[in-house]
């Protein structure tokens, strides 16, 4: 029991870290933006290059490779989502679709098709907690996510920058007069996603494969936990995240892992149903 | 007239449609694109239903892939393991799908936006995980092999050309249905719930019922799809109904326009057909397939198709400017053209004015508050039979919100409403248009994706009967009431010179063209009462005066009418009572003269003078 609900809280930080990535985005333009996905492949796939391609030490390589996905998500906006004719909603997720296409095979051809390993931050023997049987990668997963979430907490609500980035996520034309460059914002905002996606990317990597697509599926269940928790509410993400990873794992445990990700989908729809705005969302009542 | 153009034009495409389907093999006999040909064309069927779903009804799936290997899997487990005939497992397949949808669209349809997205993603993710799990019944990730082909009797489906012609002729169908279901009284509801739930709601249109229903027969079209992809290929495997593959469906609807089913043609044969084609960049494939794909998205995303016709549409209408640059300039005053108001309601049917003792609306003791504010407090008042009765008050005053309640938009915490002879507290909007309540709204509510004609033609929604089915099939009866309908539609425009404006699209009116549609929209089922949300803000004085003697006008054809406005010149002018709100509470009633001298009205409007 003890064991399914850490090996839960571990992939939970990983869903809830990038679930705070598609919150930033969709509080910053309302999309959901499906390269959220991809930034975390590269993530790992950076940190594999920089870590054992080219020798970096382990800290600085994991804080290079966190840049350039950051940098990477910045170009993502400034090509894709500020050129697009249309700012209907729909189009603008379909060319995050599409970009992610794009970026998922420029990634085959550049890291291969072949899986890959990264090693673990430290030690790989288990210490033993509460009877349960816990990696330290684990605890590196638990306490970096932990340091992610307060940084981003001070960001948002100490900085100038942080402090613009709310007020146009709740009214960017108000925003906009009072002086804040609203495109600047949406820019930083996929860059500040990005980042999340990497950190996500790279702690988790590790303790399970590197591949191209690695991000694609941590990536839905990321964009489960955001909706779970009431999409675009960061506390809600992390909720979500957390509650969708233990779930899943005592799910996978008691039932079959076979059927792990039905179960993780199968509680998000029926949350869903029961209130179609989250864990944390707020109902929203149409003004006539 | 233009409807009737637009007819024989999709008569030409049809034609040519079903001219390319007979000659592309006699032109093009090579097998491997004949094979391309046959996929396109099952594509084709999947996302004509899905086009009925994104681009008419506006409600976004990612799971219809699952929809298609449900077709598949029931035909190909049927019939293998269980000897089902084909044709019956392909009914089966059908009705099984048809029942899935249902059980899964009820509460999702429920749901917006993103949360509608995950929701269909997550559905198709179990399905998917299921039958990859679930390998006794379906093989498993190595697929399901030995499917039988379809055949009539000792004559089979055989070889790619027959089968070319057997899903290119479910495909014309499928087209032929669609646009059946487009051009009707049900694919206009679709089309207005799109545009404003709420407004389509107010004139009748049951949302859910109709979100669901375009869910399952778009669920329809993909299991059809399923099955015939199943008998062709003989072995199906997960993979071709994964997650990837609902996007790329969507995609198609996109990338071709959403809302136009010949865009539909386009967008699958194009994506269906580019991996083909970008086969020799081997490798960078994804590469150019997403980069074509995002440039479209970026530079054209009404899509190629509509954005085609958009500018071909532009050159003619320039060139026709040109020629009529002379014409004058719109009449605001309305045309004078008598209309007989009539059908629906009984009682309403050109009856001079008269005050009847019973009211035609009762509101009483009405409580409604929003959080822990209150917005109405026990109000009681009627609205006499045939007048123009006025609600006023200062902003805040609570009278959109009385305007909300009496439309069974909000429910009230307490209290009732009459309606004629019925009690209507909580009813649903569309059971009170199909009763005979209309409304307009404060901030206009036109359906922007239609034509002004349309948009009054849906306001006949209630009290006609055209469904799904029988506009689909064109079932005895359709034409006549089609016809009432825009025969009604059209005298509804004269009378509010709206007519030569017939076919533009509604978002392109000004907004004073805008309000009046509405109005024309409201009056259009001969409703026994209509709420009119403040007809005259923001239009100026001109264009208010036409107002008023319209509001007159249907007076004097026995429309009752509740007036929401702040222009008191015009609620002065044209009401028989008026009832003035304050805080919530009713403050005054009586004539326009009684209240104009009234104390507390006075003060709350100018601030009291002691």
């Amino acid at each position: 029991m003890a064991q399914f609900i850490v090996s839960g809280l571990t992939t939970g930080s990983i869903y809830a870290l990038i679930a705070l990535g598609f919150c930033i985005i969709h509080n910053a333009t309302g999309i959901v933006n499906f390269t959220q996905v991809d930034f975390v492949s590269l993530g790992g796939l950076m940190m594999y290059t920089f870590l054992l391609g080219m020798g970096l030490p382990l800290v600085l390589a994991f804080a290079v490779a966190v840049l350039v996905v950051a940098g990477v998500g910045a170009l993502v906006e400034r090509f894709a989502i500020r050129p697009a004719k249309s700012r209907a909603v729909i189009i603008l997720i379909f060319i995050t679709i599409g970009v992610s296409i794009l970026m998922r095979g420029t990634f085959k051809i550049l890291w291969g098709k072949n899986q890959m390993a990264l090693p673990h931050f430290s030690s790989e023997s288990p210490l033993i907690i509460f009877r349960a049987a816990v990696l330290p990668q684990s605890l590196w997963i638990l306490s970096i996510t932990l340091i992610v979430v307060i940084l981003l907490h001070l960001f948002f609500t100490r900085t100038r920058v942080g402090k613009a980035m709310r007020a146009t996520s709740f009214n960017s034309r108000a925003a906009a007069l009072m002086g804040v460059n609203v495109n600047r914002m949406i820019q930083f905002s996929f860059a500040l996603s990005g980042a999340l996606g990497a950190v996500a990317g790279i702690i988790i990597v590790p303790i399970t494969t590197l591949s191209y697509d690695i991000g694609v599926m941590l990536g839905l269940k990321g964009f489960a936990a955001a909706v779970l928790g009431g999409y675009g509410n960061s506390v809600g993400a992390v909720i979500g995240g957390l509650t969708l990873g233990v779930l899943e794992s005592l799910g996978a445990g008691m039932i079959s892992s076979a059927y792990k990700d039905v179960i993780a989908f199968t509680i998000l729809v029926a949350v869903l149903f029961v209130k179609p705005s989250g864990i944390l969302g707020y109902g929203e009542k149409e003004r006539v | 007239m233009a409807g009737r153009f637009a007819r024989s034009n999709t008569m030409l495409g049809l034609a040519a449609l079903a001219a390319a389907i007979v000659l592309f093999p006699i032109l093009i006999p090579n097998p491997y694109y004949l094979n391309v040909a046959n996929i396109i064309g099952l594509n084709t069927i999947i996302v004509v239903g899905l086009n009925l779903l994104i681009g008419f009804a506006g409600q976004i799936s990612l799971g219809h892939a699952a929809f298609y290997g449900l077709g598949a899997y029931f035909s190909g487990i049927l019939t293998v393991t269980y000897q089902v005939s084909p044709w019956l497992a392909m009914a089966i397949a059908v009705a099984v799908t048809a029942a899935v949808a249902l059980l899964i669209g009820i509460p999702t349809l429920k749901l917006h936006g993103h949360y509608l997205v995950m929701a269909t993603l997550g559905f198709n993710l179990i399905v998917n995980i299921v039958i990859v799990q679930w390998d006794q019944l379906t093989g498993g990730p190595s697929g399901f092999p030995g499917i039988p082909s379809l055949s009539v009797g000792q004559w089979a489906f055989d070889s790619d050309m027959k089968m070319y012609f057997l899903i290119w002729s479910v495909a014309f169908i499928a087209i032929l249905v669609a646009l059946n279901l487009v051009a009707s009284r049900a694919g206009r509801g679709l089309r207005a719930l799109h545009g404003s739930e709420v407004a389509a709601a107010c004139l009748g249109v049951r949302i859910k019922s109709y979100k669901v229903k375009v869910f399952i027969l778009s669920a329809v079209y993909a299991s059809l799809a399923g099955s015939l992809h199943a008998h062709y290929l003989g072995f199906i495997s997960p993979k071709t109904f994964d997650v990837f593959f609902s996007i790329e469906l969507v995609t198609m609807v996109i990338v071709g326009g959403m809302g136009s089913i010949w865009g539909v043609l386009f967008g699958t044969s194009f994506l269906t057909s580019l991996p083909n084609v970008l086969h020799f960049f081997d490798e960078y494939k994804d590469i150019f397939y997403g980069l074509i794909f995002v440039l479209i998205l970026i530079f054209l995303p009404e899509g190629v198709v509509v954005a085609l016709r958009n500018k071909v549409l532009a050159k003619r209408e320039s060139r026709q400017r040109r020629g009529s640059e002379a014409e004058a300039e719109e009449a605001v005053q309305p045309a004078v053209a008598a209309i007989e108001p009539s059908h629906g309601s009984g009682d309403i049917g050109g009856r001079t004015r008269r005050l009847a003792a019973e009211p035609i609306l009762g509101i009483r003791d009405l409580h409604m508050s929003f959080g822990g504010l209150t917005a109405l407090a026990k109000v009681s008042f009627e609205v006499p039979t045939g007048s123009v009765t006025a609600l006023i008050g200062p902003n805040g005053a609570g009278k959109t919100t009385m305007i909300n309640l009496i439309s069974g938009i909000y429910r009230p915490y307490g209290g009732t409403i009459r309606f004629r002879q019925n009690q209507i507290t909580g009813l649903r909007p569309y059971r009170l248009a199909e009763m005979g309540l209309t409304r307009t709204f404060q901030n206009v509510q036109i359906f922007d994706n239609m034509t002004v004609l349309e948009n009054v033609m849906v306001g006949m929604h209630a009290g006609t009967h055209n469904e799904f089915f029988r506009s689909m099939f064109r079932l005895p009866g359709f034409k006549k009431e089609e016809d009432l309908i825009e025969q009604k539609a059209w005298e509804m425009l004269t009378f509010f010179s709206l007519e030569d404006k017939a076919h533009a699209p509604a978002a392109s009116l000004s907004f004073g063209q805008q309000k009046r549609l509405e109005m024309a929209r409201a009056l259009v089922p001969s409703p026994s009462i209509v709420l009119l949300d403040e007809p005259v803000a923001g239009l100026n004085m001109t264009e208010s005066l036409a107002i008023a003697s319209l509001i007159d006008r249907m007076r004097s054809q026995g429309v009752s009418v509740l007036l929401v406005e702040h222009d008191m010149n015009l609620v002065m002018g044209v009401s028989d009572r008026v009832v003035v709100l304050n805080y919530g509470r009713k403050i005054a009633e009586g004539t326009p003269q009684e209240v104009q001298e009234d104390k507390q009205v006075q003060s709350a409007y100018l601030g009291s003078v002691a």
